[in-house]
């Protein structure tokens, strides 16, 4: 009953989105201190890429799965579960996306996004807990 | 997702080279060798702007510098016979040649340039506070 | 949903008097409006989920937009549950009746 509850909302993608954006926020302050260390490489998380694999675990969960007797469905959450884990770190050769201003603003637009991302689930949850009441 | 973060990061980082530039004039208004450390005189550098349209969309742009100029001005000359580095023969025998910076114009240039940079500071700041207020939506 | 359950459940005393009139001259009944508003608020809510998953994968859609079909979404639900718990309310009290 309740490994179910969850797959019917956002609430999983949202929670990758989360992690992500948490894990990112710890790389870009890392550029921003090491701003004056000689010899310092500035680096990022691929976004693009977290976000072809979102994409890709989304559909595969709205695609019903294939119908085989005594499977729950319950393969089709475990996409969902690692995207925002092997998101590579690439290094940034640009050099108009290494400076500090760069940096700060990625920074920003991240932290909007997190916040963005958390308020809807805590939205979400909140609804759930009406459902299950019954009262508003 | 949010253009207008990108087009003021890209003002900020635009001024600040103008910044750079105006420095390295003030800082070399003295200079008579260059960085082979022939005899020539210092010529002020310039910035050129340009707007950036794969910053940002639907009309709205960013910036970036295009290229850092050479302005091509006169130097100055002052007549200093016992000068290493005057002139030895011709018209302008015993001249010295200066870089033409004028420090009027390049501290005014600096003021302008940092009050830009505020003023992109204070757009990005109201651009953050529009988005975190969308944020009240959801009651 | 536990709610579409409970509405099915009050569905058959829609022999208030109009929608019983309404039945005998075969139009669209209590029941045929409430569970057409049950789809249209399921039809809300999805939406609203799609448009939060286009945001989290990072198409071109606008925050306030996802935020206002959200919200939108949790207010006809709201509205919806407390259809429902009237209705339960409506249907204990008709069987309190005694006889």
């Amino acid at each position: 009953m309740t490994a179910g509850l969850f797959q019917s909302t956002t609430i999983p993608v949202l929670e990758q989105v989360v992690c992500f954006t948490q894990a990112r926020h710890n790389v870009l302050a890392g550029n921003i201190a090491n701003i004056d260390t000689p010899g310092y490489q500035a680096r990022d998380l691929a976004v693009a890429d977290f976000q072809k694999r979102l994409r890709g675990a989304i559909e595969a969960k709205h695609r019903p799965a294939p119908a085989s007797p005594g499977d729950p469905g319950g393969a089709a959450t475990e996409p969902l579960d690692v995207t925002a884990q092997n998101t590579p770190t690439v290094m940034l050769q640009d050099e108009s996306k290494v400076g500090m201003e760069y940096q700060v603003s990625e920074m920003v637009k991240n932290q909007v996004q997190h916040n963005l991302a958390l308020q809807i689930m805590v939205h979400q949850f909140r609804q759930l807990q009406t459902a299950i009441a019954g009262r508003l | 997702m949010f253009p207008s973060l990108d087009i003021s990061a890209s003002g900020l980082a635009a001024q600040r080279m103008r910044m750079n530039a105006i420095s390295s004039n003030l800082a070399n208004i003295s200079t008579t060798h260059n960085e082979k450390g022939e005899p020539e005189p210092y010529q002020p550098r310039f910035v050129i702007f340009e707007t950036d349209d794969s910053i940002g969309g639907n009309g709205a742009a960013g910036v970036r510098v295009g290229r850092v100029e050479i302005d091509p001005v006169e130097p100055l000359w002052k007549y200093e016979p016992n000068h290493p580095d005057a002139v030895k023969e011709g018209p302008k025998k015993g001249y010295v040649a200066y870089p033409n910076v004028n420090m009027m114009t390049e501290f005014t240039d600096a003021l302008e340039a940092a009050r830009a940079y505020e003023a992109n500071l204070g757009a990005m700041d109201i651009s953050k506070d529009l988005l975190n207020q969308t944020l009240k939506i959801l009651a | 949903m536990s709610p579409i359950q409970g509405l099915s459940l009050a569905a058959p005393p829609g022999a208030v008097a109009p929608a019983g009139d309404a039945a005998l001259s075969g139009g669209p009944t209590f029941r045929d409006y409430l569970l057409q508003s049950i789809n249209e608020v399921n039809a809300m809510q999805a939406a609203a989920d799609r448009a939060v998953e286009q945001l989290a994968v990072g198409g071109d859609v606008n925050p306030a937009e996802v935020l206002t079909a959200v919200q939108k979404a949790d207010i006809a639900f709201r509205m919806m549950l407390q259809v429902r718990n009237k209705l339960v309310q409506a249907f204990e009290e008709v069987q309190a009746i005694r006889i």
